[in-house]
């Protein structure tokens, strides 16, 4: 069985800042400010991903990192899974 | 929130004021806008789609429909549809008059892109007519039940007077027995507002208690109208900041851009989108880098300072032409007002 895979919330959207990445959430409304810096482009969250998926090229440092955001999305509710 | 980050200037604003109109079927007292006949040179309708392609080139997340009345416009609809055709979120702010059955079942078509909020100014029909004008109240229920019936998310939208103050609970109740939210929205100086100012401003206790009402009303939004009235326990709820020009800004009906719908005079006006784009506006407006450089220093010393930095500056404007003032409607303004005057009652 393929693993479930995660995409953004339809009521919400991200646009790349100077800090990283600014999420909203129309429903609160509500904002999260990323401070992902280049770590992850903005047109990754542009399509639905693998769980597990992350932007090539990072480290496994960078990958621990990213792993515990990409959680964090989900439990917010910026993300979710299809 | 995020202080920091707003405070730097973000790359577009969160979300944006647009004022279509100025055009309105009605006449209400609290109006930010003295809305009625249309503006003199309105943007027309190929102008007003070249803004939203601007808008969403900018990465602007939500629009939110104001005037005047929205839907005085005949173009409206289409200007919504370029918005949502694009992914943008909406959000529209309506008296209710002109919505029927075949105009909700259009907005329902935007697939979740579109919220709406009817005024309503009272939970009697004499206190709401009374502000917004003779049988409005039904016939903005009838909107409001239109639209509850639909997956539309619905508030009714409040701005809090003294005449309607003591009735906001009540409000609360209207809009839970309906299947919607409340809003309630803060009574400003400016437009129509100004005239009626001293009939209809909250009194200092009237604040208070509203103040203390909200902090256990968790679902009753309040956007960022109240952040200098507001507890700091529902600081979590919203801004503890104004969004001027940081988070958010505004379009009039003829294309020229403020701060905030509350400051559209020529003193705050950013530039006009017939000579600049909306981008270059934003990033270049000498207006908006005052704003977004605005420290009320002489709130620095107050113990409520970063509950609300000073509140809202239109408030301190309007008020004492002085945006550098301190919002003279703060929490802790209103406890030293009613303190003044039992000392002065006391004294005589």
């Amino acid at each position: 069985m393929a693993a479930a895979g995660i995409a953004l919330h339809p009521a919400c959207r991200v646009r790349r800042e100077g800090f990283g990445l600014l999420f909203y959430d129309l429903r609160g409304p509500r904002l999260l400010f990323a401070e992902t810096g280049d770590l992850i482009p903005v047109d990754f969250f542009g399509t639905v991903r693998g769980r597990d998926e992350l932007p090539e090229g990072v480290s496994d440092r960078q990958k621990t990192v990213l792993q515990k955001f990409i959680s964090q999305l989900l439990a917010k509710g910026f993300l979710r899974e299809q | 929130m995020s202080n920091k980050y707003v405070e730097k200037g973000l790359r577009a604003p969160v979300n944006l004021t647009w004022e279509v109109s100025l055009a309105c079927n009605l006449r209400c007292t609290t109006c930010l806008s003295s809305s009625g006949e249309p503006a003199h040179g309105e943007l027309s309708t190929a102008e007003a789609l070249a803004l939203v392609e601007q808008v969403h080139q900018a990465r602007v997340f939500q629009i939110n429909f104001g005037g005047g009345e929205p839907f005085m416009r005949p173009d409206f609809e289409e200007i919504l549809s370029a918005c949502h055709t694009r992914g943008i979120m909406t959000c529209i702010s309506t008296n209710g008059t002109l919505i029927d059955a075949e105009r909700v079942a259009r907005l329902s078509a935007s697939k979740g892109l579109v919220a709406i909020q009817v005024s309503l100014d009272g939970a009697r029909p004499e206190t709401c007519d009374a502000i917004r004008g003779k049988g409005v109240f039904n016939r903005a229920i009838e909107a409001v039940k239109l639209l509850a019936a639909t997956s539309i998310p619905t508030s009714i939208n409040t701005v809090l007077t003294t005449q309607n103050a003591s009735e906001i609970p009540a409000m609360y109740e209207l809009a839970r027995s309906l299947g919607v939210s409340l809003r309630v929205s803060r009574f400003r100086p400016s437009g129509r507002g100004a005239d009626n100012w001293e009939e209809l401003r909250p009194t200092p206790t009237q604040l208070i208690e509203f103040s203390d009402w909200l902090a256990q009303s968790g679902d009753v939004r309040t956007g960022d109208s109240f952040f200098s009235l507001t507890s700091q326990e529902r600081q979590g709820l919203g801004l503890n900041l104004c969004g001027a020009a940081k988070l958010t800004c505004c379009v009039g009906p003829t294309g020229n851009m403020y701060p905030c719908a509350f400051l559209q005079t020529d003193r705050f006006l950013a530039g006009s989108l017939r000579e600049r784009s909306f981008q270059q506006i934003w990033d270049d407006s000498e207006i908006y880098d005052s704003f977004r450089s605005l420290r009320i220093h002489s709130c620095e010393e107050c113990t409520r300072f970063d509950q609300c930095h000073g509140g809202c500056p239109a408030v301190a404007y309007h008020l004492k032409n002085d945006i550098n003032g301190g919002d003279p409607e703060c929490l802790e303004r209103c406890v030293t007002s009613i303190a003044d005057t039992a000392r002065s009652a006391a004294a005589a």
